[in-house]
Parts: C-alpha cells; sequence; structure tokens
C-alpha cells in the first residue's frame, strides 16, 4: 500500500528542494576551480610570499582547532599556544633527536596534541566558562614557563632544529604540504559536523541534561571535543615547527593565543568558512602591511613599531567592530555564496526572505557615508 | 512486574527535603500521572530516576534492573525516554536534525569513522534522516524537517519534542507537563494522540501534569505528591474527591482560588443585575 507514494516520493526528496544535476556540477566546478587557483597560486608564487602562504593554511589550521573549542564546545581556551607549541617542540625532537621521519614526528605530534587537549577536557567536566578560560590560562603559562625551557627540547634556549620532509625541502612544496592538510582538516571538521558527534557536542554545549536524555555521554564527548580540538592543534603545530626549521620558544606566547581567539571572533564561531578566510587573513596581515608603503611607513617610523605588533592592534578592533556589527562574522558576510555551495539557490538572505525590520546597520552606515561622499 | 519501581527515593538540597521516602510503581502499558502543587518536588523526581540528581537514598528499578548507579545516557538507551518541562530540544539544530540526534543510542557507526567520513556513515546518516521523516509524518510535522527551531510556535516545539523523545525508541516515557502551554481543546487533542501512541507502540507512560481533564481522560492511575511526600494514590476519579488533595491544592494555589471566588462574585453580580432588571421592568409593568 505505501510502496506507490514510497517510489514516488523518496525520503530525500521530502526535505529540500535540491538543484539540478546541473547545478550540482556547476557548484562543485567552482568549488574545483577555487582550489585550483589557490593551489596554482601557490605553486608559482615567488618564495616568499609561498613561504608565507604556508603560514596562513597553518593559521587555518590553528582557526580551526580553536573553533571546535570556542564555536561547538562554547567554551574559551586562551592556553592553545601550550598545545601547538607542545607539539611543535615534539615533533622537532622525535625528528632531529631520535632520527624519526618526519611523518613519524608529526603523527607523534598530533597525537600528543590531543592527548594533552583531552586532559584539559577532564578539567573541563567540573568546571565551565569563566573559571575554565582562567584554567586554560594558567595551564598555557605553566607550560611556557616550564616544557618550553626544559634544555633537550629547545637545546638550551637556541631552538630546536626541525628539518622539512626530504620531498617538500622547497617553500613552495612545504606551502602545497600545508594547504593539503588543511584540506583534510576541513573535511574531519565538515563530516564531524554532520555526523553523530557534531549533533552530540552542541547538544551538550546546550544543556547537558537534554544531551544526556538523547543517550548521548556527557563526559565522553566533552573530553572528544577538545581532543579533536588538539590533535589539529598539535598538527598545526608539527607543520609550524616544520616550515620554521628552527623551534624557539619565544614563538608561542600568550600573545599568539590571543590573536587565534581573536582570529576565529571575527571569522565567526562554529563557521569554518568564515574562519579559515579570517585566520589566513590575521597570518598575512604583518605582510600586507609591507605592500602598502605609506603605511609601512607610519607603522614602522612613525608609531615605531614592528608590523607583527599591530595585528594586536587590528585585532581587537576587527574583533569589536564584528561583534557591534557582524555578530556572525567573516562567515556571515559570505553566507550568501556558501549557502549556495550547499545547494541552496543564489540569494543574500536565507531562503530568499528578505530581513524584516530596519535595514542592517552596517550598510545604512556605508549608505551614508556613500551620500556623504558624493 | 512493573516496568518502573522507585523505592524509599529521598534526595535533600542543602536544608530542604525536596523527595522523602517516596515510592512509586508504573505497570506496563499503564498511564500512571504524577500531580501535585508547584514546588512538591515533581520534577526532581524525575531528574532523579533519570540520573540527572544523584539521590541521598532509595532505587530505581527498571524491568526488574536496578538502574540507580547508571548513568542518564545509559538509562535512555535502555529505554527510558523523557521531555522537559520548558522542552527540550537543541536550538542549534533544524527539526530534522533534533530527530537526528534523538537516534542517537542507535547509530551504526562509531565517533571517528564519522569524523573520517567512512562510506558507512553516509549511509547511516541517511537511514537516520529516513526514520525522523517518518516520525514527523507520524506527528504530521514533516513540512518543518529543514526548519530552524527558532520561530516555531511553542505548542509545535512541545510536539516536535514528544516526536524526539519517540525517536529514542523508549519503552517507558516521562512526560514533563506535556500539555503547558496549550489551549484545552489541544489538551484534549494531546490526550487522544498519548492513547493511541500507547496502542500502537506499546507504551508505558508516567506524567506530571495540572491540566485536570487530561489526567482524568487519560490516567489510569495517579500518585498526588505534596512537600516531597506522596499524599495519596488512586484512580484518577478517587483522588480527584480525595479531601487532603484538594486542601493541598486549594492551600498552596490561592492565585486560583481567588481567581474562582472573583469568578463566583461576577456570576452573582449579573445574576443581582439580572433579577433588578427584572424588577425594573417588573416595576415597569407595576407602572
Amino acid at each position: 500500500m505505501t510502496t506507490a507514494t514510497e517510489v514516488l516520493s523518496p525520503a530525500d526528496a521530502r526535505t529540500r528542494p535540491q538543484p539540478s544535476t546541473r547545478g550540482w556540477i556547476a557548484r562543485i566546478g567552482v568549488m574545483i576551480l577555487l582550489a585550483a587557483i589557490v593551489l596554482w597560486r601557490v605553486a608559482t608564487i615567488e618564495p616568499f610570499w609561498a613561504d608565507r602562504f604556508a603560514l596562513a593554511a597553518i593559521y587555518g589550521i590553528i582557526g580551526l582547532s580553536l573553533n571546535v573549542v570556542l564555536g561547538y564546545t562554547g567554551q574559551v581556551s586562551l592556553g592553545h599556544h601550550a598545545f601547538v607549541g607542545l607539539s611543535a617542540f615534539l615533533s622537532a625532537f622525535f625528528v632531529t633527536e631520535k632520527g624519526q621521519s618526519f611523518w613519524i614526528g608529526l603523527l607523534l605530534a598530533t597525537l600528543a596534541g590531543a592527548l594533552s587537549a583531552g586532559l584539559l577536557g577532564l578539567v573541563a567536566l567540573r568546571i565551565r566558562g569563566l573559571y575554565l578560560s582562567l584554567i586554560t590560562l594558567t595551564y598555557g603559562f605553566v607550560a611556557v614557563n616550564s616544557i618550553f625551557d626544559i634544555p633537550a627540547l629547545t637545546r638550551g634556549g637556541a631552538g630546536m632544529p626541525a628539518p622539512r620532509p626530504s620531498g617538500f625541502a622547497t617553500e613552495h612544496k612545504f606551502a602545497l604540504l600545508c594547504f593539503l592538510f588543511l584540506g583534510l582538516v576541513l573535511w574531519i571538521d565538515w563530516r564531524m559536523m554532520k555526523t553523530k558527534v557534531g549533533r552530540a557536542v552542541l547538544a551538550v554545549k546546550q544543556s547537558e541534561a537534554v544531551a544526556a536524555s538523547y543517550a548521548v555521554s556527557v563526559t565522553g564527548y566533552k573530553v572528544l571535543g577538545f581532543m579533536v580540538s588538539g590533535a589539529f592543534a598539535g598538527l598545526a603545530g608539527s607543520l609550524f615547527a616544520h616550515r620554521a626549521t628552527t623551534v624557539v620558544s619565544a614563538d608561542f606566547s600568550f600573545r599568539e593565543a590571543l590573536i587565534w581567539v581573536l582570529m576565529v571572533v571575527v571569522g565567526g564561531l562554529g563557521n569554518r568558512t568564515g574562519v579559515v578566510i579570517a585566520s589566513m587573513f590575521f597570518a598575512l596581515f604583518p605582510f600586507l602591511v609591507g605592500l602598502v608603503n605609506p603605511l609601512e611607513h607610519f607603522v614602522i617610523d612613525t608609531m615605531g613599531k614592528d608590523p607583527e605588533e599591530l595585528t594586536l592592534v587590528i585585532g581587537p578592533a576587527l574583533a569589536l567592530l564584528t561583534i557591534i556589527l557582524y555578530p556572525g562574522g567573516v562567515g556571515e558576510q559570505i553566507s550568501p555564496i556558501t549557502r549556495w555551495f550547499r545547494g541552496e539557490k543564489f540569494s543574500l538572505h536565507p531562503d530568499g526572505h528578505k530581513p524584516k525590520g530596519k535595514p542592517h546597520r552596517a550598510a545604512a552606515v556605508l549608505r551614508h557615508l556613500v551620500r556623504r561622499g558624493r | 512486574m512493573a516496568v518502573l519501581e522507585v523505592r524509599d527515593m529521598g534526595i535533600r538540597f542543602g536544608g530542604l527535603v525536596a523527595l522523602d521516602d517516596v515510592n512509586i510503581e508504573v505497570p506496563e502499558w499503564e498511564i500512571v500521572g504524577l500531580i501535585g502543587p508547584n514546588g512538591a518536588g515533581k520534577t526532581t523526581l524525575f531528574n532523579c530516576i533519570m540520573g540527572l540528581y544523584q539521590p541521598n537514598s532509595g532505587t530505581v528499578t527498571y524491568r526488574g534492573r536496578d538502574v540507580s548507579l547508571l548513568p542518564t545516557h545509559r538509562r535512555v538507551a535502555m529505554g527510558i525516554g523523557r521531555t522537559f518541562q520548558n522542552i527540550g530540544l537543541v536550538r542549534e539544530l533544524s527539526v530534522i536534525e533534533n530527530m537526528m540526534i534523538a537516534q542517537h543510542a542507535r547509530i551504526g557507526y562509531g565517533a571517528l569513522a564519522g569524523i573520517f567520513g567512512s562510506v558507512r556513515s553516509f549511509a547511516e546518516e541517511r537511514k537516520l534522516k529516513a526514520y525522523g521523516l517518518d516520525v514527523l509524518d507520524f506527528l504530521g510535522l514533516s513540512d518543518l524537517a529543514n526548519e530552524k527551531l527558532d520561530g516555531l510556535p511553542y505548542g509545535t516545539l512541545k510536539l516536535l519534542e514528544i516526536g524526539t523523545v519517540l525517536a529514542t525508541d523508549p519503552d517507558l516515557v516521562l512526560l514533563d507537563e506535556p500539555s503547558s502551554g496549550m489551549g484545552p481543546e489541544e489538551a484534549h487533542q494531546l490526550g487522544e494522540r498519548l492513547l493511541k501512541l500507547r496502542q500502537t507502540l506499546n507504551l508505558t507512560v508516567l506524567m506530571i501534569e495540572h491540566h485536570v481533564p487530561l489526567v482524568v481522560d487519560v490516567c489510569d492511575y495517579v500518585y498526588v505528591l505534596n512537600f516531597g511526600k506522596i499524599l495519596t494514590e488512586g484512580r484518577p476519579k478517587q483522588v480527584q474527591a480525595h479531601p487532603e488533595v484538594i486542601a493541598a491544592y486549594l492551600g498552596s494555589e490561592a492565585e486560583k482560588v481567588d481567581a474562582d471566588a472573583q469568578e463566583i462574585r461576577d456570576e452573582a453580580d449579573s445574576g443581582v443585575a439580572a433579577a433588578s432588571g427584572g424588577g425594573k421592568e417588573r416595576d415597569r409593568g407595576v407602572s
């Protein structure tokens, strides 16, 4: 009796009008084209910029790592420099001192990141919110002042050499490797949020009682969330070490942890595309300053600052603007495009509805400026 | 054998005794009501049964097995489903995704397989979605499958919550005020739906409910909780007539009494008005 209707309307057809086959081909085609352009630029650009792009990809992975904690589990980690740094030192240590291959070092660093973050996850079982962020903060400081000072790891402060793998020694090839890993992390992040782990983590974030009533193990998924974040951070740490080819403690300070939190906020909490874009911007920003001569002159000569320090001025400013004008961050701004890639019709507003009420404040400000300009 | 047995349940919050020596039994295929004034400890009892609170004393036995020491999610996986007084749904997920998370215990792939995107995880996700849509169809909510929860009416969310509990595949369901926020007509429909659900899914139900007509309509047996103790128990009609129950409700729900008294006064006034009006007419008739 039901077979006729089942044939006519299979389960998935009941959900959302899907694009035609040609629509999907167009979307996948554009996506591949975008990826190809990025990879082609990375492979052909001058070595200086290829190296910077490698850093941008690593920042993308770090951003996604923090996004798991901030966006998905709803906690704040101010100690991510400890996870990244610890893994960077371990990776370099295993490759240089223990004679392991780069790939073993990378794997061990990823595992170390997952384990150390898992420990923090166990703490997070009892503490959350402000107190947890304080714990992560102190965790970071303790790591910096203890582990990062161990002479065997840092070679007495001189830095641990971290050679690149033989096939990826040049700037271009290592940058490509970093982008491939960024792609892998994006895939994992996407699948995680599409399947049971993502739903469980979001449920735990909202209410532990509700999550448990859906048979979700609150303990397990809290720790798992932190471990995934730690694994991403560990992977990024290893790549960071071998990009720089020497790991020094100074690379991992609280300053970095702060910038990483800011870039996730600017990218949009829980929005992976926005977070990657914002993270790359934050990684490249100090070098972008060098492209604009008057700005470079102003920063270096007038302000007497290194362009890198400017990130800590621009970062909070951007974060503030984001929170006031666009709480969804970069991810919200590019949402018409990401929605199209997901298979919806292209429209500036979700479901083709125009927003009710006043036009957006940012749009109003812009319009005002344009009018005055005329 | 009873599906659920609560024995000597007691819990204190500081100096406050929230539950004291509570004994409850829910037999197979019955709908058992749990009523009592606000603050009587009804939801606290639910939380103790689910393991969200750790009681100071007492045991919870589910189908002959002592589950007192199991964590909440294990109890749910065994077949105890539960709704919340103020809607236990995940706001960040869409309607269909809420139906999918409700099936969490029966997902046929591991967490890591899902994270790395194994072929099987894709197929299993399609199955979860199809089953979720079937349940939504059953409740007449399938049009809303892709909607976000924000902006959906309260009654719809209440119904959806019942849907998610059904998707956890329970055989005992604890409902916390399922008719809250509903009008009398909707509440009546809900009662019929509950009876139908029991008929088709062989459910056993324990429910907290304030709406008396609904309790009388659907419940086979009623426990009355007051100040953390079982005041009385019995068939709905018997309990309704019990003097202590009337006293407990009237004593604590002063507002309602006031409202009732106001109604009586209004009626009396209008009666007087009608009478005096009649009097005028009579007067006129005389003149």
